[in-house]
């Protein structure tokens, strides 16, 4: 699109070259820009547009990943809509992703705040709570395993101190979900607290003043000022974790392996998808998997954007009603 | 001659076209044309004796590489993208998987396979053939299941400790449940079995038949299938198992066990021979305190890898010696010293460097144990769906053991999971 704007506009305004019998010299003319803008669309093309059209094509064949392909129609498709495991997975999936997202935005916005008061050594904490993030998720299953482990296990040994009993982490169903959860928490949240954080600093101060000087509490200024003017913020933290809480795989695979643990608790849709396609080696379902899970992600969006795009008119509302 | 911007860009025109038009000419199917490559997993072959065959095979440029990571998506990637192809390649227990596939191989038969076959076991070689007699794979090694059990707190809670005596009471999986139930009423708290998933595996693995017959057909009849599975349920009912499955990661370590065999907590487990490197790692203050006898059941197998020729290899005969060479009974032992590598030729069993008593089985010579295994395996046939469907049944059987799944329901939706999984992939109409 943007391609096109600069020609029209250039074409326009040199109607009268258009006489000149030279038309096809005309056509090459925006070459340079063509070509400066190529590399992407050329990139995109190998790397991103041939293998989605691929994975569709391969989602219509039998594939074991060596030998020839079998067409069969829309067969994988078919197997999938009665697949249990795959509704399975969609439903652990967003369970994880709620289990995950409202304690972990809440924790966010608390250290956010906290980071925003004056503390001391506040980059040192700043830089300790985005630490998790980039761990590397491998190493950092590996001590959660540890710390989840059922009998010997550290958090269950605490539980115990304290007199709660064990919690049978990486069997029961809710708790596996709910260690996943944790782990995706911790590793979130300092990212959104930084985020959250910026969006604090960026608040105008009159505003708060302003606040503090009509006679409002801190609890009073934060859920009536300092929270709608945070929300635009909130609003995008919730969609960054809504694309990541799609994509749950990494967390549960390690810690519970490629088939999601007893009673498949901890299977979401991109560990059924990889195990399909890469553990048990069916290319062609793996690829109906990956467009079920396509599906689920445009709803998804859709859903997001709804939810987005309403409160972003109640803000307008408010901001009126303020003036 | 200065460089001016106008020569600087026809020479890198130039050199590009060349470098295109070289890249079309020899297509490089092979990784490394010229040479004879192997690729092969950690913990695969011994480095010692592949070092000693990059010399002695200077003539035909031997070249191994080390593939870390995911071998067998490097593998299909190669073979379906045809480009940078190992000449040889490791596979791994998985072969099966291969056999509908064999026109990417070479027939080892070929070669003259067949005049080293009298050196490995029957039932291993065979296993590396498909059902139309191509041989596929050369035996690495093989996986023979003996019983692991902690000699100490056996002989301190008066129960029989020697190799022998445990193995004869428990010689069949009824007794060993009875066995157990006795150690656990005199040693409370403490397990006999990892988990249902290792009594269906090993029991399974001692059957003559799993889930197909030799010619690709579905046994409708899984009474062998149905026997392990109720044994499995059995030991969990009787409280034997200890449920580590779920705490599983990837590599198939559970922490829980790791540290269920420093406490001893887990007096014995059945498992394939090359537990021993795991067992070592994991839990070296028990060392000396531990045993093996023969498994409750008979012989049986698990696992064990192959190396294979491609195709693509201009030099078939030449990889051919290479393989023979690495895998020939007098390399073999350093594999089972270095990595714990069970051979596969009954030969090497007499080795005195195998027949050295091992101080973490408080001297007892493993080798007399396991031999005897190896040489009992009864011939079964993998087939190339057989550790999907095995997946599926012990995820049901941990479902019963950990998220207490009526296991009458559990059987019930393996056979209707793995049927209709063997529907969508064509096998069954």
């Amino acid at each position: 699109m943007t391609a096109i704007l600069p020609a029209e506009s250039a074409g326009t305004r040199r109607a009268p070259v258009r006489r000149t019998p030279a038309g096809h010299r005309k056509r090459w003319r925006y070459l340079p820009q063509y070509l400066a803008i190529a590399p992407f669309f050329v990139l995109f093309a190998i790397f991103g547009l041939y293998p989605v059209l691929y994975s569709f094509y391969l989602a219509l064949q039998r594939w074991d990943g060596v030998g020839p392909m079998k067409f069969v129609g829309l067969q994988n498709f078919a197997y999938l809509l009665t697949d249990t495991t795959f509704w399975d997975s969609i439903g652990n999936t967003l369970i994880i992703f709620v289990m995950s997202t409202v304690p972990m935005t809440a924790l966010a916005l608390l250290v956010a705040l906290g980071l925003n008061s004056s503390v001391r050594y506040k980059g040192a904490l700043r830089v300790a709570y985005f630490l998790p993030n980039v761990t590397s998720i491998v190493a950092m299953s590996l001590v959660f395993g540890s710390i989840f482990s059922d009998e010997f296990g550290i958090l269950n040994w605490v539980l115990r101190l304290v007199g709660i009993g064990d919690v049978d982490w990486l069997n029961d169903p809710w708790a596996i979900r709910g260690a996943i959860s944790i782990m995706i928490i911790w590793r979130w949240t300092g990212y959104n607290a930084i985020i959250f954080l910026a969006g604090l600093q960026a608040m105008p101060t009159d505003v708060l003043e302003a606040a503090r000087i009509d006679g409002a509490g801190p609890v009073q200024t934060f859920f009536r000022v300092t929270l709608p003017l945070l929300r635009p913020v909130l609003l995008f933290s919730v969609v960054m974790s809504a694309i990541g809480g799609l994509q749950i795989f990494s967390e549960s695979q390690v810690l519970l392996g490629n088939r999601g643990g007893p009673g498949g608790a901890g299977m979401t849709m991109v560990l059924y998808f990889y195990n399909t396609a890469f553990a048990d080696n069916d290319f062609g379902y793996g690829a109906a998997i990956a467009w079920g899970i396509f599906v689920v992600v445009v709803l998804f969006s859709i859903l997001n954007w709804r939810l987005v795009a309403r409160p972003e008119r109640g803000q307008v509302q408010t901001k009126g009603a303020g003036r | 001659m200065t460089l001016t911007r106008r020569r600087f860009l026809t020479g890198a025109a130039a050199l590009g076209a060349a470098a295109f038009g070289a890249g079309a000419c020899t297509s490089p199917t092979t990784a490394n044309p010229g040479r004879i490559t192997l690729w092969y997993n950690t913990n695969a072959l011994s480095e010692k004796v592949l070092g000693e065959a990059v010399k002695r095979f200077a003539a035909l440029k031997f070249t191994p590489a080390h593939v870390s990571g995911e071998f067998k998506q490097r593998l299909l990637a190669a073979l379906s993208g045809q480009a940078y192809l190992p000449d040889i390649t490791m596979l791994g227990d998985d072969i099966a998987t291969y056999f509908a596939d064999t026109d990417h191989f070479v027939d080892l038969n070929t070669l003259g396979a067949g005049n080293v076959r009298d050196q490995y076991l029957p039932w291993k070689w065979q296993a590396g053939a498909s059902p139309d007699g191509f041989q596929l794979g050369f035996p690495i090694d093989v996986g023979p299941a003996a019983l692991y059990y902690r000699h100490d707190l056996f002989a301190q809670a008066g129960f029989p400790s020697e190799s022998d005596d445990v193995a004869g009471a428990v010689s069949t999986w009824d007794d060993y449940f009875t066995f157990g139930t006795q150690v656990q009423k005199k040693l409370p708290g403490r397990y006999m079995i990892t988990d249902t998933k290792t009594v269906f595996t090993y029991s399974l693995a001692q059957e003559p038949k799993k889930y197909f017959d030799r010619s690709n057909h579905y046994l409708d009849d899984q009474s062998q299938v149905r026997r392990a599975w109720d044994r499995a349920v059995q030991a969990f009912r009787m409280g034997l198992t200890a449920g580590y499955a779920g705490s599983q990661s990837i590599n198939g370590e559970s922490i829980d066990r790791h540290a269920a065999w420093n406490s001893g907590k887990e007096l014995s487990f059945v498992n394939a021979s090359w537990i021993t490197g795991e067992l070592k790692q994991s839990a070296p203050a028990t060392s000396g305190k531990w045993r093996i006898c023969r498994a409750p059941g008979g012989a049986g197998n698990q696992g064990g890898s192959y190396l294979a020729i491609t195709k693509y290899c201009p030099d078939p005969h030449g990889a051919f010696e290479i393989v023979k060479w690495l895998q020939s009974p007098e390399n073999q032992p350093q594999n089972y010293l270095e990595l714990g590598l069970f051979p596969p030729s009954p030969s090497t069993y007499t080795d005195p460097r195998l027949l050295e008593p091992e101080p973490f089985f408080g001297g007892q010579v493993t080798m007399d144990v396991f031999s005897k295994i190896a040489r009992d395996v009864k011939p079964v046939y993998f087939s190339p769906w057989d550790i999907t469907i095995s997946d599926t049944y012990t995820d049901e059987l941990t479902n019963v053991e950990s998220a207490g799944k009526d296991p009458e329901q559990a059987w019930q939706d393996a056979r209707s999971a793995v049927e209709r999984l063997l529907r969508r992939q064509g096998v069954l109409s």
